[in-house]
């Protein structure tokens, strides 16, 4: 059941599937950004982008089902995107590899601001968190600082 | 305070991702039609009284980054940004705090001194985390989108601190 929250602008399903799509979005962009990170590393740091692609792949799928569930409009993957910088090197991908979670570590963080649902925030708490611990790695493995953010997904990080 | 991101920019696409940048997926979760929270929200008393005890919580976590630092000062000096943002962390929730009653808390047991202080304090980090994220989810809009940020940076905290 939804929460209780009325007034104007209440968040409701409509709020809240709207920023599940975004999510779904990014989580559909982490997947094939992955896809370059791995690429650029060897050995350990392509094991751990090839996780985190994993990880990415499962909530990208359990985000599809659960609005597809809803008959909630489901965002496709695109066949490319571009990147933001050219990935040159390991560096580089670790750089690449931070970009990707923060970007969907905002989109998760707008699922919590949306949600209605007590199950649906649940859910963004918990790949929030992931989100930042693997974005963790990659700033520090990409030479970034700081290595660690106060407040991930929030605007001015 | 507000959680809540900022407006839109005009004729972004919700579905435009890597190509706008590295700021680009910040931008996309960024997007926001509705209005700030402090127009949508009530605060019920007991969203309000959790609230205030994610404020007592963290006020302990601040206190256990000074009480490590003073056991371990080695450990003091590489936790610097750390306690700094727990600090900000801090600041952040009491102003989003509409100033519920939290339980009276046992205070802080000081931290071992030498190197078990850092195991102590990341434990203490990783408890304060968790409470957060419990809490993130008892909450609605900017609350629970603060609380969650919040509790996932002490994730990251945690793990640096492995």
């Amino acid at each position: 059941m939804a929460d209780d929250n009325k007034g104007p602008g209440a968040l409701d399903e409509s709020t809240e599937n709207a920023a599940l799509g975004d999510a779904l979005a990014a989580e559909h962009a982490a997947v094939w950004g992955y896809g370059v990170v791995g690429a650029a590393l060897g050995g350990d740091a392509r094991q751990q982008a090839a996780a985190a692609e994993s990880a990415h792949r499962d909530v990208r799928d359990q985000v599809s089902a659960l609005l597809a569930g809803r008959k909630a409009d489901v965002v496709d993957a695109k066949g490319a995107y571009a990147l933001p910088f050219p990935v040159l090197s390991a560096v580089d991908a670790a750089a690449l590899g931070a970009v990707l979670e923060d970007g969907v570590a905002a989109a998760w963080v707008r699922v919590l601001d949306q949600a209605a649902e007590r199950s649906t925030r649940e859910l963004a708490v918990g790949v929030l968190s992931a989100a930042e611990v693997r974005a963790v790695g990659w700033r520090a493995a990409a030479g970034r600082t700081p290595i660690t953010l106060a407040f991930p997904g929030l605007p001015g990080q | 305070m507000s959680a809540t991101p900022s407006p839109r920019p005009p004729g972004f696409s919700r579905r435009t991702l890597l190509a706008a940048s590295a700021a680009g997926l910040a931008l996309l979760a960024a997007g926001c039609s509705s209005p700030p929270a402090d127009e949508r929200e009530t605060v019920t008393t007991e969203q309000a009284d959790e609230l205030a005890t994610q404020v007592a919580v963290q006020e302990a976590l601040v206190a256990a980054f000074a009480s490590a630092g003073a056991a371990d000062p080695a450990l003091a000096a590489q936790v610097t940004e750390l306690a700094a943002q727990a600090d900000a962390q801090l600041t952040r929730l009491r102003a989003a705090s509409p100033g519920g009653s939290a339980p009276v808390s046992s205070p802080v047991a000081g931290a071992p001194a030498g190197p078990d202080a850092r195991v102590w304090l990341r434990g203490q980090v990783a408890a304060a985390a968790t409470s957060h994220a419990t809490a993130s989810v008892d909450q609605s809009g900017a609350r629970a989108a603060l609380l969650g940020s919040i509790a996932a940076g002490l994730r990251g905290q945690d793990g640096r601190l492995a």
